[in-house]
Protein backbone atom coordinates (compact mmCIF):
# COMPACT_ATOMS: atom_id res chain seq x y z
CA UNK A 1 0.00 0.00 0.00
CA UNK A 2 2.73 2.44 1.01
CA UNK A 3 4.71 1.49 -2.04
CA UNK A 4 1.67 2.32 -4.18
CA UNK A 5 1.42 5.78 -2.67
CA UNK A 6 5.14 6.37 -3.11
CA UNK A 7 5.02 5.21 -6.72
CA UNK A 8 2.01 7.37 -7.48
CA UNK A 9 3.65 10.41 -5.91
CA UNK A 10 6.92 9.94 -7.77
CA UNK A 11 5.04 9.64 -11.05
CA UNK A 12 2.87 12.65 -10.31
CA UNK A 13 5.85 14.85 -9.43
CA UNK A 14 7.82 13.70 -12.46
CA UNK A 15 4.74 14.23 -14.63
CA UNK A 16 4.36 17.82 -13.46
CA UNK A 17 8.05 18.40 -14.11
CA UNK A 18 7.53 16.97 -17.60
CA UNK A 19 4.83 19.50 -18.31
CA UNK A 20 7.04 22.51 -17.49
CA UNK A 21 8.23 23.08 -21.10
CA UNK A 22 4.60 22.86 -22.27
CA UNK A 23 3.65 25.42 -19.63
CA UNK A 24 6.44 27.74 -20.79
CA UNK A 25 5.26 27.34 -24.38
CA UNK A 26 1.67 28.24 -23.49
CA UNK A 27 2.59 31.02 -21.07
CA UNK A 28 4.87 32.81 -23.49
CA UNK A 29 2.74 32.28 -26.58
CA UNK A 30 0.18 34.28 -24.59
CA UNK A 31 2.28 37.43 -24.31
CA UNK A 32 2.54 40.27 -26.75
CA UNK A 33 5.89 40.64 -28.39
CA UNK A 34 5.98 44.37 -27.64
CA UNK A 35 5.55 43.98 -23.89
CA UNK A 36 7.59 40.83 -23.81
CA UNK A 37 10.54 40.95 -21.48
CA UNK A 38 12.91 38.23 -20.42
CA UNK A 39 12.07 38.82 -16.74
CA UNK A 40 8.53 37.50 -16.98
CA UNK A 41 9.16 34.15 -18.62
CA UNK A 42 7.60 32.18 -15.79
CA UNK A 43 4.50 34.33 -15.39
CA UNK A 44 1.37 33.17 -17.24
CA UNK A 45 0.17 35.28 -20.16
CA UNK A 46 -3.40 36.10 -21.07
CA UNK A 47 -5.78 34.71 -23.69
CA UNK A 48 -6.23 38.05 -25.47
CA UNK A 49 -2.54 38.24 -26.30
CA UNK A 50 -2.63 34.61 -27.39
CA UNK A 51 -5.45 35.47 -29.76
CA UNK A 52 -3.50 38.48 -31.06
CA UNK A 53 -0.49 36.26 -31.68
CA UNK A 54 -2.65 33.73 -33.51
CA UNK A 55 -3.95 36.54 -35.72
CA UNK A 56 -0.35 37.65 -36.33
CA UNK A 57 0.69 34.13 -37.32
CA UNK A 58 -2.20 33.91 -39.77
CA UNK A 59 -1.73 37.38 -41.21
CA UNK A 60 2.05 37.82 -41.38
CA UNK A 61 3.47 34.33 -42.04
CA UNK A 62 3.02 31.57 -44.60
CA UNK A 63 1.63 29.25 -41.92
CA UNK A 64 -2.01 29.37 -43.22
CA UNK A 65 -1.06 28.17 -46.72
CA UNK A 66 1.40 25.74 -45.09
CA UNK A 67 -1.40 24.20 -43.03
CA UNK A 68 -3.38 23.63 -46.23
CA UNK A 69 -0.44 22.03 -48.03
CA UNK A 70 0.43 19.87 -45.03
CA UNK A 71 -3.17 18.69 -44.68
CA UNK A 72 -3.21 17.59 -48.32
CA UNK A 73 0.03 15.62 -47.91
CA UNK A 74 -0.93 14.14 -44.54
CA UNK A 75 -4.33 12.92 -45.76
CA UNK A 76 -3.80 11.84 -49.36
CA UNK A 77 -0.31 10.28 -49.20
CA UNK A 78 -1.18 7.85 -46.34
CA UNK A 79 -4.38 6.89 -48.20
CA UNK A 80 -2.35 5.94 -51.28
CA UNK A 81 0.08 4.01 -49.05
CA UNK A 82 -2.78 2.19 -47.36
CA UNK A 83 -4.18 1.09 -50.72
CA UNK A 84 -0.80 -0.03 -52.08
CA UNK A 85 0.02 -1.81 -48.82
CA UNK A 86 -3.23 -3.72 -48.70
CA UNK A 87 -3.01 -4.81 -52.34
CA UNK A 88 0.46 -6.17 -51.58
CA UNK A 89 -0.76 -7.97 -48.47
CA UNK A 90 -3.73 -9.38 -50.40
CA UNK A 91 -1.55 -10.68 -53.24
CA UNK A 92 0.94 -12.33 -50.89
CA UNK A 93 -1.37 -13.84 -48.28
CA UNK A 94 -4.79 -14.31 -49.86
CA UNK A 95 -3.92 -14.90 -53.52
CA UNK A 96 -0.73 -16.79 -52.57
CA UNK A 97 1.52 -15.10 -55.08
CA UNK A 98 4.39 -17.38 -56.08
CA UNK A 99 7.57 -16.28 -54.27
CA UNK A 100 5.28 -13.87 -52.48
CA UNK A 101 7.45 -13.64 -49.41
CA UNK A 102 10.43 -12.68 -51.50
CA UNK A 103 8.54 -9.84 -53.18
CA UNK A 104 7.08 -8.75 -49.88
CA UNK A 105 10.59 -8.74 -48.45
CA UNK A 106 11.78 -6.56 -51.33
CA UNK A 107 9.06 -4.02 -50.55
CA UNK A 108 9.63 -4.19 -46.80
CA UNK A 109 13.39 -3.60 -47.11
CA UNK A 110 12.61 -0.23 -48.65
CA UNK A 111 12.41 1.03 -45.05
CA UNK A 112 15.92 0.07 -43.97
CA UNK A 113 17.65 2.88 -45.85
CA UNK A 114 17.79 6.29 -44.20
CA UNK A 115 15.96 8.90 -46.28
CA UNK A 116 19.32 10.65 -46.72
CA UNK A 117 20.19 7.81 -49.06
CA UNK A 118 17.43 8.74 -51.51
CA UNK A 119 16.76 12.41 -51.11
CA UNK A 120 19.51 13.67 -53.39
CA UNK A 121 18.40 11.63 -56.44
CA UNK A 122 14.82 12.73 -55.77
CA UNK A 123 15.93 16.33 -55.70
CA UNK A 124 18.09 15.90 -58.81
CA UNK A 125 15.42 14.10 -60.85
CA UNK A 126 12.64 16.40 -59.63
CA UNK A 127 14.68 19.46 -60.59
CA UNK A 128 15.15 18.05 -64.11
CA UNK A 129 11.57 16.89 -64.66
CA UNK A 130 9.67 19.79 -63.16
CA UNK A 131 8.33 17.76 -60.24
CA UNK A 132 10.37 19.85 -57.80
CA UNK A 133 8.20 22.04 -55.61
CA UNK A 134 4.92 20.45 -56.77
CA UNK A 135 2.12 18.94 -54.71
CA UNK A 136 2.09 15.84 -56.92
CA UNK A 137 5.80 15.27 -56.46
CA UNK A 138 5.52 15.47 -52.67
CA UNK A 139 2.49 13.16 -52.59
CA UNK A 140 4.32 10.55 -54.67
CA UNK A 141 7.33 10.45 -52.36
CA UNK A 142 5.41 10.55 -49.09
CA UNK A 143 3.11 7.78 -50.33
CA UNK A 144 5.90 5.49 -51.51
CA UNK A 145 8.02 6.01 -48.40
CA UNK A 146 4.98 5.00 -46.31
CA UNK A 147 4.19 1.92 -48.43
CA UNK A 148 6.60 -0.68 -46.93
CA UNK A 149 5.24 -0.18 -43.41
CA UNK A 150 1.70 -0.31 -44.76
CA UNK A 151 2.44 -3.57 -46.61
CA UNK A 152 3.99 -4.98 -43.44
CA UNK A 153 0.94 -4.27 -41.28
CA UNK A 154 -1.60 -5.38 -43.88
CA UNK A 155 0.23 -8.61 -44.65
CA UNK A 156 0.27 -9.50 -40.95
CA UNK A 157 -3.38 -8.60 -40.63
CA UNK A 158 -4.53 -10.64 -43.62
CA UNK A 159 -2.50 -13.59 -42.35
CA UNK A 160 -4.84 -13.63 -39.35
CA UNK A 161 -7.99 -13.94 -41.46
CA UNK A 162 -9.21 -17.47 -42.07
CA UNK A 163 -8.72 -18.89 -45.55
CA UNK A 164 -12.33 -20.03 -45.58
CA UNK A 165 -13.37 -16.40 -46.00
CA UNK A 166 -11.76 -16.31 -49.42
CA UNK A 167 -13.06 -19.76 -50.34
CA UNK A 168 -16.60 -18.82 -49.37
CA UNK A 169 -16.39 -15.67 -51.47
CA UNK A 170 -15.17 -17.67 -54.46
CA UNK A 171 -17.92 -20.23 -54.02
CA UNK A 172 -20.43 -17.38 -53.94
CA UNK A 173 -19.07 -16.24 -57.28
CA UNK A 174 -17.22 -13.07 -56.20
CA UNK A 175 -14.11 -12.25 -58.22
CA UNK A 176 -10.77 -11.44 -56.64
CA UNK A 177 -11.31 -7.69 -56.99
CA UNK A 178 -14.79 -7.81 -55.47
CA UNK A 179 -13.56 -10.02 -52.65
CA UNK A 180 -10.82 -7.49 -51.97
CA UNK A 181 -12.97 -4.37 -51.95
CA UNK A 182 -16.17 -5.81 -50.47
CA UNK A 183 -14.85 -8.34 -47.97
CA UNK A 184 -11.17 -7.91 -47.08
CA UNK A 185 -10.98 -4.11 -46.92
CA UNK A 186 -14.10 -3.72 -44.75
CA UNK A 187 -12.78 -6.45 -42.44
CA UNK A 188 -9.50 -4.60 -41.95
CA UNK A 189 -10.62 -1.12 -40.92
CA UNK A 190 -8.69 -1.23 -37.64
CA UNK A 191 -5.40 -2.17 -39.35
CA UNK A 192 -6.01 0.39 -42.08
CA UNK A 193 -6.58 3.00 -39.38
CA UNK A 194 -3.31 2.12 -37.61
CA UNK A 195 -1.36 2.57 -40.83
CA UNK A 196 -3.16 5.75 -41.80
CA UNK A 197 -2.76 7.42 -38.41
CA UNK A 198 0.93 6.62 -37.97
CA UNK A 199 1.87 7.63 -41.49
CA UNK A 200 -0.26 10.74 -41.39
CA UNK A 201 1.54 11.87 -38.23
CA UNK A 202 4.89 11.14 -39.82
CA UNK A 203 4.05 13.18 -42.92
CA UNK A 204 2.70 16.04 -40.80
CA UNK A 205 5.90 16.22 -38.76
CA UNK A 206 8.38 15.65 -41.59
CA UNK A 207 11.14 18.22 -41.93
CA UNK A 208 13.86 16.63 -44.07
CA UNK A 209 11.93 15.91 -47.27
CA UNK A 210 9.85 19.05 -47.23
CA UNK A 211 12.89 21.23 -46.55
CA UNK A 212 14.67 19.84 -49.59
CA UNK A 213 11.86 19.27 -52.09
CA UNK A 214 9.65 22.32 -51.64
CA UNK A 215 10.20 26.03 -51.95
CA UNK A 216 7.11 28.10 -52.65
CA UNK A 217 4.36 28.93 -50.13
CA UNK A 218 1.77 26.85 -52.00
CA UNK A 219 3.70 23.60 -51.57
CA UNK A 220 5.81 24.14 -48.45
CA UNK A 221 4.35 22.40 -45.39
CA UNK A 222 4.44 23.75 -41.84
CA UNK A 223 7.57 22.20 -40.33
CA UNK A 224 10.12 23.86 -42.64
CA UNK A 225 8.12 27.09 -42.26
CA UNK A 226 8.35 26.89 -38.49
CA UNK A 227 12.04 26.09 -38.78
CA UNK A 228 12.55 29.19 -40.93
CA UNK A 229 10.61 31.42 -38.51
CA UNK A 230 12.73 30.10 -35.67
CA UNK A 231 16.08 30.72 -37.37
CA UNK A 232 15.08 34.19 -38.62
CA UNK A 233 15.63 35.53 -35.10
CA UNK A 234 16.07 39.28 -34.95
CA UNK A 235 14.62 39.96 -38.39
CA UNK A 236 11.85 37.45 -37.66
CA UNK A 237 8.39 38.00 -36.26
CA UNK A 238 9.48 37.90 -32.61
CA UNK A 239 9.72 35.03 -30.21
CA UNK A 240 6.20 35.00 -28.83
CA UNK A 241 4.81 34.78 -32.36
CA UNK A 242 7.21 31.92 -33.21
CA UNK A 243 6.05 30.07 -30.08
CA UNK A 244 2.44 30.62 -31.11
CA UNK A 245 3.24 29.26 -34.56
CA UNK A 246 4.84 26.20 -32.96
CA UNK A 247 1.66 25.72 -30.95
CA UNK A 248 -0.62 26.08 -33.98
CA UNK A 249 1.28 23.68 -36.23
CA UNK A 250 1.46 21.09 -33.44
CA UNK A 251 -2.24 21.03 -32.64
CA UNK A 252 -3.56 18.91 -35.56
CA UNK A 253 -1.06 16.08 -35.07
CA UNK A 254 -1.40 16.32 -31.29
CA UNK A 255 -5.20 16.01 -31.47
CA UNK A 256 -4.94 13.07 -33.84
CA UNK A 257 -2.55 11.43 -31.41
CA UNK A 258 -4.63 12.06 -28.29
CA UNK A 259 -7.84 10.80 -29.87
CA UNK A 260 -6.29 7.71 -31.38
CA UNK A 261 -3.88 6.63 -28.66
CA UNK A 262 -5.24 3.09 -28.82
CA UNK A 263 -4.20 2.76 -32.46
CA UNK A 264 -0.84 4.33 -31.74
CA UNK A 265 -0.16 1.80 -29.05
CA UNK A 266 -0.90 -1.03 -31.43
CA UNK A 267 1.09 0.48 -34.27
CA UNK A 268 4.05 1.31 -32.07
CA UNK A 269 4.34 -2.26 -30.94
CA UNK A 270 4.85 -3.05 -34.61
CA UNK A 271 7.91 -0.92 -34.44
CA UNK A 272 7.41 2.03 -36.67
CA UNK A 273 8.85 4.76 -34.50
CA UNK B 1 -6.37 -26.02 -50.65
CA UNK B 2 -2.60 -26.30 -50.82
CA UNK B 3 -2.63 -26.22 -54.58
CA UNK B 4 -4.26 -22.83 -54.63
CA UNK B 5 -1.00 -21.20 -55.69
CA UNK B 6 -1.02 -23.30 -58.83
CA UNK B 7 -4.55 -22.31 -59.78
CA UNK B 8 -5.28 -19.30 -61.90
CA UNK B 9 -4.95 -16.62 -59.23
CA UNK B 10 -1.31 -15.95 -60.09
CA UNK B 11 -2.19 -13.44 -62.75
CA UNK B 12 -4.55 -11.47 -60.52
CA UNK B 13 -2.01 -11.74 -57.73
CA UNK B 14 0.48 -9.91 -59.90
CA UNK B 15 -2.11 -7.30 -60.77
CA UNK B 16 -2.40 -6.60 -57.03
CA UNK B 17 1.32 -6.89 -56.28
CA UNK B 18 2.76 -5.20 -59.36
CA UNK B 19 1.99 -1.53 -58.72
CA UNK B 20 3.37 -1.62 -55.17
CA UNK B 21 6.56 -3.42 -56.12
CA UNK B 22 7.05 -1.16 -59.14
CA UNK B 23 6.81 2.14 -57.24
CA UNK B 24 8.97 0.88 -54.37
CA UNK B 25 11.72 -0.28 -56.73
CA UNK B 26 11.49 2.86 -58.84
CA UNK B 27 11.18 5.44 -56.08
CA UNK B 28 13.19 3.82 -53.26
CA UNK B 29 15.71 1.37 -54.71
CA UNK B 30 16.83 3.20 -57.87
CA UNK B 31 17.74 6.35 -55.90
CA UNK B 32 19.76 4.23 -53.46
CA UNK B 33 21.77 2.84 -56.35
CA UNK B 34 22.16 6.31 -57.84
CA UNK B 35 23.41 7.72 -54.52
CA UNK B 36 26.02 4.97 -54.30
CA UNK B 37 27.11 5.87 -57.84
CA UNK B 38 27.21 9.61 -57.05
CA UNK B 39 29.44 8.95 -54.04
CA UNK B 40 32.15 7.95 -56.53
CA UNK B 41 31.76 11.08 -58.65
CA UNK B 42 32.46 14.77 -58.66
CA UNK B 43 29.11 16.51 -59.07
CA UNK B 44 27.53 19.81 -58.07
CA UNK B 45 24.15 19.61 -59.78
CA UNK B 46 25.24 21.26 -63.03
CA UNK B 47 26.37 19.27 -66.04
CA UNK B 48 26.82 15.59 -65.37
CA UNK B 49 28.69 13.61 -62.70
CA UNK B 50 32.38 12.97 -63.36
CA UNK B 51 33.85 9.71 -62.09
CA UNK B 52 36.29 10.39 -59.26
CA UNK B 53 37.03 6.98 -57.76
CA UNK B 54 37.21 6.91 -53.96
CA UNK B 55 38.21 10.57 -53.69
CA UNK B 56 35.03 11.57 -51.83
CA UNK B 57 35.63 8.92 -49.20
CA UNK B 58 39.22 10.08 -48.73
CA UNK B 59 38.01 13.66 -48.33
CA UNK B 60 35.24 12.54 -46.00
CA UNK B 61 37.46 10.65 -43.57
CA UNK B 62 39.88 13.60 -43.44
CA UNK B 63 37.09 16.14 -42.87
CA UNK B 64 36.99 17.38 -39.25
CA UNK B 65 33.28 18.22 -39.65
CA UNK B 66 32.55 14.63 -40.62
CA UNK B 67 34.68 13.13 -37.84
CA UNK B 68 33.02 15.41 -35.28
CA UNK B 69 29.68 14.35 -36.70
CA UNK B 70 30.53 10.66 -36.23
CA UNK B 71 31.43 11.33 -32.58
CA UNK B 72 28.22 13.31 -32.04
CA UNK B 73 26.11 10.60 -33.65
CA UNK B 74 27.79 8.10 -31.31
CA UNK B 75 26.86 10.31 -28.35
CA UNK B 76 23.28 10.43 -29.65
CA UNK B 77 23.10 6.64 -29.88
CA UNK B 78 24.43 6.11 -26.36
CA UNK B 79 22.53 9.06 -24.88
CA UNK B 80 19.15 8.03 -26.28
CA UNK B 81 19.75 4.49 -25.07
CA UNK B 82 20.55 5.53 -21.51
CA UNK B 83 18.04 8.31 -20.98
CA UNK B 84 14.82 7.59 -22.90
CA UNK B 85 15.05 3.80 -22.82
CA UNK B 86 16.17 3.53 -19.19
CA UNK B 87 13.80 6.20 -18.00
CA UNK B 88 10.96 4.86 -20.14
CA UNK B 89 11.34 1.49 -18.44
CA UNK B 90 11.42 3.23 -15.06
CA UNK B 91 8.13 5.03 -15.77
CA UNK B 92 6.49 1.87 -17.12
CA UNK B 93 7.62 -0.16 -14.12
CA UNK B 94 6.53 2.44 -11.57
CA UNK B 95 3.10 2.88 -13.13
CA UNK B 96 2.47 -0.78 -13.84
CA UNK B 97 -0.57 -2.05 -11.99
CA UNK B 98 -1.27 1.29 -10.33
CA UNK B 99 -4.78 2.67 -10.29
CA UNK B 100 -4.93 5.55 -12.74
CA UNK B 101 -1.70 4.49 -14.44
CA UNK B 102 -3.04 5.69 -17.78
CA UNK B 103 -3.62 9.19 -16.45
CA UNK B 104 -0.24 9.27 -14.71
CA UNK B 105 1.47 8.46 -18.01
CA UNK B 106 -0.28 11.20 -20.00
CA UNK B 107 2.20 14.01 -19.15
CA UNK B 108 4.99 11.88 -20.63
CA UNK B 109 3.01 11.23 -23.80
CA UNK B 110 2.05 14.82 -24.55
CA UNK B 111 5.54 15.81 -25.81
CA UNK B 112 5.46 12.88 -28.20
CA UNK B 113 2.58 14.52 -30.02
CA UNK B 114 4.87 17.44 -30.88
CA UNK B 115 7.11 17.40 -33.94
CA UNK B 116 10.90 17.48 -33.69
CA UNK B 117 10.86 21.06 -34.94
CA UNK B 118 8.33 22.18 -32.32
CA UNK B 119 10.41 20.50 -29.60
CA UNK B 120 13.42 22.36 -30.97
CA UNK B 121 11.58 25.69 -30.81
CA UNK B 122 10.45 25.11 -27.23
CA UNK B 123 13.87 24.02 -25.99
CA UNK B 124 15.73 26.78 -27.82
CA UNK B 125 13.41 29.13 -25.96
CA UNK B 126 14.04 27.45 -22.60
CA UNK B 127 17.81 27.32 -23.14
CA UNK B 128 18.52 30.72 -24.67
CA UNK B 129 20.83 33.13 -22.87
CA UNK B 130 18.99 34.52 -19.87
CA UNK B 131 16.14 32.11 -20.72
CA UNK B 132 13.89 30.13 -18.46
CA UNK B 133 16.54 27.64 -17.35
CA UNK B 134 19.17 30.30 -16.58
CA UNK B 135 16.61 32.21 -14.54
CA UNK B 136 15.76 29.18 -12.43
CA UNK B 137 19.44 28.41 -11.83
CA UNK B 138 20.11 32.02 -10.86
CA UNK B 139 17.05 32.11 -8.60
CA UNK B 140 18.28 29.13 -6.59
CA UNK B 141 21.88 30.40 -6.72
CA UNK B 142 22.95 27.29 -8.56
CA UNK B 143 25.97 27.27 -10.85
CA UNK B 144 25.41 27.34 -14.59
CA UNK B 145 23.17 30.38 -14.89
CA UNK B 146 25.63 31.92 -17.36
CA UNK B 147 26.15 28.73 -19.35
CA UNK B 148 25.56 29.08 -23.06
CA UNK B 149 23.94 25.71 -23.50
CA UNK B 150 24.00 25.51 -27.27
CA UNK B 151 27.36 27.16 -27.96
CA UNK B 152 29.90 24.46 -27.18
CA UNK B 153 30.50 20.80 -28.00
CA UNK B 154 29.74 18.35 -26.59
CA UNK B 155 27.42 20.26 -24.24
CA UNK B 156 25.08 21.29 -27.08
CA UNK B 157 24.72 17.68 -28.22
CA UNK B 158 23.98 16.51 -24.69
CA UNK B 159 21.41 19.24 -24.19
CA UNK B 160 19.70 18.31 -27.46
CA UNK B 161 19.65 14.65 -26.41
CA UNK B 162 17.82 15.73 -23.27
CA UNK B 163 15.31 17.60 -25.44
CA UNK B 164 14.84 14.50 -27.60
CA UNK B 165 14.47 12.39 -24.46
CA UNK B 166 11.81 14.69 -23.12
CA UNK B 167 9.90 13.95 -26.31
CA UNK B 168 10.61 10.23 -26.62
CA UNK B 169 10.25 8.79 -23.13
CA UNK B 170 6.47 8.44 -23.20
CA UNK B 171 6.55 6.16 -26.22
CA UNK B 172 9.16 3.90 -24.70
CA UNK B 173 7.15 3.80 -21.48
CA UNK B 174 4.11 2.79 -23.53
CA UNK B 175 6.01 0.02 -25.33
CA UNK B 176 7.41 -1.29 -22.05
CA UNK B 177 3.93 -1.17 -20.49
CA UNK B 178 2.62 -3.35 -23.31
CA UNK B 179 5.54 -5.69 -22.65
CA UNK B 180 4.87 -5.81 -18.90
CA UNK B 181 1.21 -6.57 -19.53
CA UNK B 182 2.13 -9.54 -21.68
CA UNK B 183 4.34 -11.16 -19.03
CA UNK B 184 2.58 -14.29 -17.74
CA UNK B 185 1.39 -13.94 -14.14
CA UNK B 186 2.23 -17.42 -12.85
CA UNK B 187 6.04 -17.32 -12.75
CA UNK B 188 5.91 -13.90 -11.07
CA UNK B 189 3.53 -15.17 -8.41
CA UNK B 190 5.76 -18.20 -7.87
CA UNK B 191 8.80 -15.98 -7.45
CA UNK B 192 6.92 -13.74 -5.00
CA UNK B 193 5.88 -16.72 -2.95
CA UNK B 194 9.51 -17.83 -2.88
CA UNK B 195 10.31 -14.47 -1.35
CA UNK B 196 11.69 -12.51 -4.29
CA UNK B 197 10.80 -8.84 -4.26
CA UNK B 198 11.94 -5.39 -5.29
CA UNK B 199 15.16 -5.23 -7.24
CA UNK B 200 15.73 -8.97 -7.12
CA UNK B 201 12.30 -9.71 -8.57
CA UNK B 202 13.04 -7.20 -11.30
CA UNK B 203 16.51 -8.37 -12.27
CA UNK B 204 15.91 -12.09 -12.09
CA UNK B 205 12.32 -12.34 -13.35
CA UNK B 206 10.88 -9.27 -15.02
CA UNK B 207 13.91 -8.09 -16.97
CA UNK B 208 14.48 -11.45 -18.72
CA UNK B 209 10.75 -11.83 -19.46
CA UNK B 210 10.67 -8.32 -20.87
CA UNK B 211 13.30 -9.13 -23.43
CA UNK B 212 11.05 -9.02 -26.54
CA UNK B 213 9.98 -5.45 -25.73
CA UNK B 214 13.52 -4.44 -24.85
CA UNK B 215 14.79 -5.68 -28.19
CA UNK B 216 12.26 -3.58 -30.06
CA UNK B 217 12.74 -0.45 -27.97
CA UNK B 218 16.55 -0.66 -28.06
CA UNK B 219 16.62 -1.48 -31.78
CA UNK B 220 14.30 1.39 -32.64
CA UNK B 221 16.19 3.74 -30.39
CA UNK B 222 19.53 2.96 -32.02
CA UNK B 223 18.21 3.17 -35.57
CA UNK B 224 16.29 6.39 -34.95
CA UNK B 225 19.16 8.09 -33.13
CA UNK B 226 21.52 7.26 -36.01
CA UNK B 227 19.13 9.15 -38.29
CA UNK B 228 18.75 12.20 -36.00
CA UNK B 229 18.02 15.31 -38.04
CA UNK B 230 14.98 17.38 -37.03
CA UNK B 231 15.89 18.50 -33.52
CA UNK B 232 19.47 19.40 -34.42
CA UNK B 233 18.39 21.25 -37.54
CA UNK B 234 15.80 23.14 -35.51
CA UNK B 235 18.00 23.98 -32.51
CA UNK B 236 21.54 24.62 -33.74
CA UNK B 237 21.49 23.76 -37.46
CA UNK B 238 24.59 21.78 -36.61
CA UNK B 239 26.49 24.84 -35.44
CA UNK B 240 28.30 26.76 -34.25
CA UNK B 241 30.98 25.90 -36.81
CA UNK B 242 29.44 22.48 -37.47
CA UNK B 243 30.36 21.18 -33.98
CA UNK B 244 26.90 19.80 -33.14
CA UNK B 245 26.17 18.07 -36.44
CA UNK B 246 24.92 14.51 -36.64
CA UNK B 247 25.47 12.40 -39.76
CA UNK B 248 21.99 13.26 -41.03
CA UNK B 249 22.74 16.97 -40.74
CA UNK B 250 26.23 16.60 -42.23
CA UNK B 251 24.78 14.89 -45.29
CA UNK B 252 22.23 17.70 -45.65
CA UNK B 253 24.90 20.42 -45.26
CA UNK B 254 27.44 18.87 -47.63
CA UNK B 255 24.83 18.23 -50.26
CA UNK B 256 22.32 21.04 -50.15
CA UNK B 257 24.23 23.89 -48.52
CA UNK B 258 27.72 23.32 -49.93
CA UNK B 259 26.46 21.71 -53.18
CA UNK B 260 29.05 18.94 -52.98
CA UNK B 261 26.82 16.08 -54.15
CA UNK B 262 29.66 13.55 -54.26
CA UNK B 263 30.76 14.16 -50.68
CA UNK B 264 27.15 14.32 -49.45
CA UNK B 265 26.46 10.98 -51.10
CA UNK B 266 29.53 9.45 -49.48
CA UNK B 267 28.21 10.56 -46.08
CA UNK B 268 24.80 9.10 -46.97
CA UNK B 269 26.41 5.77 -47.88
CA UNK B 270 28.36 5.73 -44.61
CA UNK B 271 25.20 6.51 -42.63
CA UNK B 272 23.26 3.81 -44.50
CA UNK B 273 25.84 1.13 -43.85
CA UNK B 274 25.79 1.64 -40.08
CA UNK B 275 22.01 2.09 -39.98
CA UNK B 276 21.41 -1.12 -41.91
CA UNK B 277 23.84 -3.00 -39.70
CA UNK B 278 21.90 -1.79 -36.66
CA UNK B 279 18.52 -2.50 -38.31
CA UNK B 280 19.31 -6.14 -38.95
CA UNK B 281 19.27 -6.74 -35.20
CA UNK B 282 15.67 -5.81 -34.75
CA UNK B 283 14.18 -6.27 -38.23
CA UNK B 284 14.91 -9.97 -38.01
CA UNK B 285 12.81 -10.05 -34.90
CA UNK B 286 10.13 -7.79 -36.27
CA UNK B 287 9.58 -10.00 -39.31
CA UNK B 288 8.88 -13.01 -37.14
CA UNK B 289 6.29 -11.24 -34.99
CA UNK B 290 2.66 -11.81 -35.84
CA UNK B 291 3.34 -13.48 -39.15
CA UNK B 292 0.83 -16.00 -40.28
CA UNK B 293 1.21 -19.63 -41.19
CA UNK B 294 3.59 -20.92 -43.78
CA UNK B 295 6.01 -18.03 -43.99
CA UNK B 296 8.95 -19.35 -41.96
CA UNK B 297 9.42 -22.16 -44.42
CA UNK B 298 9.42 -19.69 -47.27
CA UNK B 299 12.08 -17.56 -45.61
CA UNK B 300 14.59 -20.33 -45.97
CA UNK B 301 14.00 -20.67 -49.70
Amino acid sequence: MISRIVRTSILAVLGLFWLVPIYLLLANASKSNANYSGDELWIPGNPIELWNNIVLVFSTTDVPSGLGATAIYAIIAPLIAVVLGSTIGYAVIVLRLKHGFFWFFVVFCGTVFPLQMMVLPWFDVYARTGLFDTTGGMLLIYAVVATPFSAFVMRNFFAGISESVFEAAVVDGAGVWRTFTRIYLPMSTSALAVVFILQSTWVWNDLLLSLILTQSPSTRPVMPLLNALQSAEGGGPGYTVVLTAALIVSIPAALLFLFTQRFFQRGLALGQY
Amino acid sequence: MKDRSSTNYQRSAWAFMGPGVAVVVLVLYLPVVYTVYLSFTEYGGLGSPVFAGGQNYVTMFADPAFLGSVVNTGIWVVGTLVIPVGFGLFIAYLSFGLRGAGILRIPFLIPYALSGVAVGVVFSFVLQNGGALSQVLAFFHLPGADTRWLAEAPLNTIVMIIAASWQGIGVNALLFTVGLQSIPKEPLEAARIDGASGIRLFTSMIWPLLRPSTTIVVGLSIVNSLKTFDIVQAMTQGGPNRVSETLGVTMYKDTFVNSDYGLGSAVAVFLSVITIAASVIYLRRQLTIGTGSGTPAEVTK
